[in-house]
This record gives structure tokens, sequence and C-alpha cells, in this order.
């Protein structure tokens, strides 16, 4: 990867300083206030009909992610067109291959593990910005690609289980889950993998009931539902986090064009450092 | 507050008297008679005991009398304008625009010629009016005056708080990109919960889309936000601020793909289809598949069964 990059000629790029533990920028609420995001802490689970813009807010996270220090990514996408502008900055980058999919979240359990066995060693129980340990962000757009259609029956329960694992565990060690699928219900996703996100945003969906299965039970009730929202409205959401109450956010939109900008800056601005995809040492080191 | 301390004594020593006649408003002379003993009685006591000190208490008494009953007289003159007073109160930041425009006109036409007074007028009119970021602003924090009145009209006319009338208080109110918001210090008999029935009707008074109340402090049930809606800003296209943070002259760099030639059905042959065989009745198969969009509410409404029992 770093063969095809040219040596900067004018001057050093200096990385824009962001940090995983910042908020990240999502978009604006229906007051036209910023809405930020901690995902550090929490896991996300995106869902909502296709097209409803699930993608562009996934590619944020992802955009804030490529941009901070000392963060690794870890991108499942079986679309590749998603996720694929990241694939170079990402410590690994799973296409439509679930083997390698199930690979990867055994290394990630693994780091999870050792990280917590260090920070028993540490006398402590939740990783701080100033450990210097690196943030590992896995993100999974079409969740349902590798929990019902690639692989064999078995092999999809044992990525769902370990991503099970991964998102009971990574939350306090610095390794969140990021995750959007089309509709989380249990032919889709098993109960006890949906329920462990502690934060949902719902896109458009078409009944009150798919919308109740992604923010939980009773919103639609009480008047939060998805299915209101207009479907030429891409981005809207109603997001549950911080609050306990869904909020209503429009979701910022990165076009192809910035994607790839960014991407290539975090690129120039990674250089020295970054570690090529499938490189294991780097796993050594962060664990 | 301190305009208001008199009537609150008048109140609470009202509320005593008037156990019989619990049902009627107390009228404003009866406040005001109640305003004026108390605090002449008060009043007279204290300069009494103070005077008492330097005088004798015959003197004293008298000196009492003398500064109890003007401040009484002026508690009961308090009370009885005290409508008045309100009135004044809520239209204050009118009243003061009004006498601030007055004054500026009567001042420049008074020390400069027709001619230059008009073109200063055609500027500070002109200028707000043709430029449009001034013009919102201006007709923003014009609809922040209007929107305190209807909030008002709205406390006064169908949300009846309790006996005596009392208003909420309406504080400050700003613009937001959507409409207003307006903090609100609510006063014994209301609740946000009392509120939350009636924000269509609100919304009808304030002329908005909706309105929305929040808790202002988690620590006090009785400051509230109103979020006055009238525009809808969820349809705009939101930009995103990690595009200011980066160069875009960046080099491009990206590693080689291989690039696939079956790009079209008659290209890939029916053996290499290598979607494996789910575990599902064969029914099932495509509506998980991206593609297959048109499958998606199908599938929703053909299993809610499944997913109410998912959540027990
Ligand atoms: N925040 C947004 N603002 C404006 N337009 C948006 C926004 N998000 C998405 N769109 C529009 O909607 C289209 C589909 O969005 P996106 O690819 O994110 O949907 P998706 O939910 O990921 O769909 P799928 O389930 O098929 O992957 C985009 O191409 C874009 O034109
Ligand atoms: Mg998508």
């Amino acid at each position: 990867m770093s063969t095809t990059v040219p040596a900067p000629v004018a001057g050093v790029p200096v990385g824009p300083g962001l940090s995983m533990f910042d908020p990240i920028f999502i978009g604006i609420d229906e007051f036209g206030q910023p809405v930020y995001l901690d995902v550090i802490y929490r896991n996300i689970l995106i869902a909502g009909e296709p097209g409803g813009g699930k993608s562009g807010l996934v590619n944020n996270i992802c955009g804030h992610g490529v941009l901070c220090d000392n963060t690794r990514l870890v991108l499942f996408d079986a679309k590749l067109v998603e996720l694929g502008p990241w694939r170079d900055l990402a410590d690994a980058f799973i296409g439509p291959d679930i083997d390698q999919g199930i690979d990867v979240l055994r290394r990630l359990l693994v780091v999870a593990t050792n990280r917590y066995t260090w920070l028993l060693a540490n006398r402590r129980r939740k990783l701080a910005p100033g450990d210097g340990m690196s943030v590992i962000v896995t993100i999974i757009d079409e969740l349902a690609m590798y929990s019902t259609v690639l692989g064999t029956k078995p092999q999809q329960e044992e990525f769902s289980a370990l991503l099970r694992g991964l998102v009971s565990l990574g939350r306090a060690c610095g390794m969140p889950v990021v995750a959007a699928t089309q509709r989380p219900s249990w032919d889709i996703i098993p109960a006890s993998l949906r329920d462990l996100f502690g934060y949902r945003a719902a896109f458009r969906c078409t009944s009150l009931n798919s919308s109740n299965i992604i923010l939980g039970q009773g919103w639609a009730e009480q008047g939060y539902t998805a299915s209101d929202i207009s479907p030429t409205n891409q981005g809207a959401a109603y997001l549950l986090a911080e609050g306990g109450v869904p909020r209503r956010i429009k979701a910022a939109y990165l076009s192809d064009t910035d994607i790839y900008n960014i991407a290539d800056y975090a690129a120039w601005t990674r250089r020295p450092t970054s570690t090529p995809a499938g490189d294991t040492t780097g796993w050594e080191m962060a664990a | 507050m301190s305009k208001s301390s008199p009537r609150r004594f008048a109140g609470k020593s009202t509320g005593t008297v008037t156990v019989i006649e619990a049902r009627v408003h107390r009228s404003s002379a009866r406040n005001a008679r109640v305003a004026f003993i108390l605090t002449a009685v008060v009043v007279g006591v204290l300069a009494a005991v103070v005077a008492a000190s330097y005088w004798h208490p015959i003197v004293a008494l008298i000196v009492g009398a003398l500064v109890g009953v003007p401040c009484g007289a002026a508690a009961w003159l308090l009370v009885r304008i005290w409508p008045v007073l309100r009135l004044l109160w809520w239209w204050i930041t009118e009243v003061l625009l009004a006498v601030l425009l007055l004054t500026g006109w009567v001042q420049l036409a008074g020390h400069t010629p027709m001619v230059v007074t008009l073109l200063v007028v055609a500027l500070v009119v002109g200028v707000p009016a043709a430029v449009p970021v001034i013009r919102r602003q201006v007709i923003a924090w014009a609809w922040c005056l209007v929107v305190r009145h209807r909030l008002r009209v709205c406390f006064a006319q169908f949300i009846i708080a309790n006996q005596s009338g009392s208003l909420p208080l309406i504080l400050w109110a700003r613009p937001t990109p959507v409409g207003e918001r307006v903090w609100v210090y609510l006063r014994p008999g209301l609740s946000a919960k009392d509120l939350e029935g009636r924000l269509d009707k609100i919304a009808v008074t304030c002329h908005a889309s909706t309105v929305l109340i929040e808790r202002a402090a988690e620590n006090n049930a009785a400051y509230l936000r109103f979020d006055i809606k009238r525009r809808e800003v969820l349809t705009a296209h939101v930009g995103s601020p990690l595009v200011d943070q980066i160069d875009p002259t960046a080099p491009v760099s990206a590693s080689p793909l291989t690039v696939p030639t079956a790009l079209d059905l008659p290209d890939v042959d029916a053996p290499t289809i290598t979607l494996p065989a789910q575990g599902k009745p064969a029914g099932k198969k495509p509506a998980p598949t991206t593609s297959a969009n048109g499958s998606k509410p199908a599938a929703s409404s053909s299993a809610p069964e499944d997913d109410v029992s998912d959540w027990i």
C-alpha cells in the first residue's frame, strides 16, 4: 500500500487530531442542533429499509474513525462499495467471505480477553483515553449477509455467536461495534445479539412493527415510529441514544467524492505508521 | 420578585380569612387592604422598636406610625395598580423598543434636514430588509416577542392553573432554526404532564406546526423549555464537518483491485453459483438478499407473530 503513495512534496501532513474518545458528529436534530454520538463505550445498531440511509450514517462513523489518532478499523461489508473506500485504512476489510470474517472475529475476541487481563493487572475496569491503547472499531454493513446469506448454517451461527461475544465484551475495552442491517428481526439476527446494542438508529421502516423491532417495543405506541418518515427523505432517522427517548435526526451525508477525499487524506496522514491490511503483528502489539 | 411580595403576603392571609367564600376570586381591593394593614403594622413596629432605642417609647410609637402608614400606603398602591404593572411588564420590550425608535426619530428629525432624515431611515429600514441574513434574524427575533404573548394567551385562556389565576413566568425566548425556544417557569397548579395533553392547542395558538415540551432543569420540575416548530429542517441536506478537516489535494492512494470480468448474467456459468443452500425453507431464501427490495415489506407483514413472540 505504501508503495502507491508518492512521498509528499510540500510539507509533512498533520493529522486533524481527532480521537475516538471525541463525540462523533452524525447530523442534526429536529431543531437544527448538531447531534453527536459517543461510540466508544457503546454499540450501535442501525436499521431501516433499503435505501433509508444506513450506509450514509455508517460512513460518517468510518470517516471519523480513519481521521482519529490511535484507532483501528475492522470493516465488514459484503456489498464491498459501502466501506470499500476505507479498505486500505482498515486493519481488516472483509468482503463477502464469512470464513475470513469468523477468523477476524476470533482474533478480536482474543484481543478483548487480553485487554481485560491487562486491565485486571492494572486494577481497573475500563479503558481510558490515557492508556495509549488503540481503539478497535468494528463496523459491519449488512449484518444480515453474514448471519443469513453467506456460508453454511453452522458458519452463520458461529459468526453470530462470535459477534455476540464481541458486542458483549468490547464495550469497556475500547472495542465498540457498529452494525447496520435492514431488518433486525429474530430470523435475521438472534434476539440475544440484537438486544446487546445499546444505541439504536431507526431509518425509515414500512410498519410500526418493524420500527418497534429496531427501537424497542412500545416506542411506536408512544408516537416514536420510523414508519412516519417520508420515503423521499433519506437519511432521516430516529436515534435512541443518550436521553433515553428517541430523537428525530437527519444524518450527515458524505458524497462519494467526500469519502474518497477523506480516505486519501487519511492514508496520507497515516502513511508512516499505518499497518498494511492483514498484518498480524499489529494485533499482538495492541493486545 | 420584590414587587410581588406584598401580594404574596396578602394572598396568604386572605387564604385563611376567606374560608367561607373559598371559590370566590379575591378582589383586588381586598388584597390591597390586607397589604396595607400588613405592611403598615410590620414596618411600623420595626420602626418603633428601632426608634425606641433613641427616644421615649411614646415618641417612638408615633415615629413608627409615621413610617408605617406611608409604607402601607405604598404597598396598597402597588397592589391596586398591580394589573397595570403586570401588563407593562409583559409589554416592556415592545414599549422600550417603541420609545427608542420614537426618540430616535424625533431626535433625528429635529437635528438634521429632511433629506438626511429620510436617508438615514431608508438605510436603517432598507439594509436589514435587503440583506437576507439580517432580515431573517430580525424576523426570528420578532417571532420570539410574538410567541411569548401567544404562550401567555394559552395559559390565560385555556390552561387554567390555580384559583388566584397566577400565570407561569414566561422567561427568555430565542430563535432556533425551526422556530423558537421559550423557557417557562411554572407556578403551582401546573405540571409538564398537564401541558403535554394540550400541545396541539398550544401549537394552534402560537401559529406553529408543533410544540414540544422538555424539562430545562433536571432538579426542578417547574422549569420547562418550549420548542415551537414552524419549519422542518430534517429535509435539509447535512454536510459533514470532516470535509473541512481534510486537505482535498492529498495524493490518491488505493491498493490495486482485481476487477472481475463476468459483469453480466450470461458471463456466469450456472454451476459456478455458490450461494449456499440454507437450512431454511426455500421460500424464505429471497427475503434476506439485498436485491429483493420488493420482498421486504411482504416478509415484514408475514411474520408479525414471530416478532411478537420474539419479544417475550
Ligand atoms: N443523510 C442523507 N442525506 C441525504 N441523502 C441521503 C442520506 N443518506 C442517504 N441518502 C440517499 O439515499 C441513498 C441510499 O442511501 P444508503 O446507501 O445509505 O441506504 P442504505 O440504507 O444503506 O441502503 P441498503 O439497505 O440498500 O444498503 C443514497 O444514495 C443517498 O442518495
Ligand atoms: Mg447500505
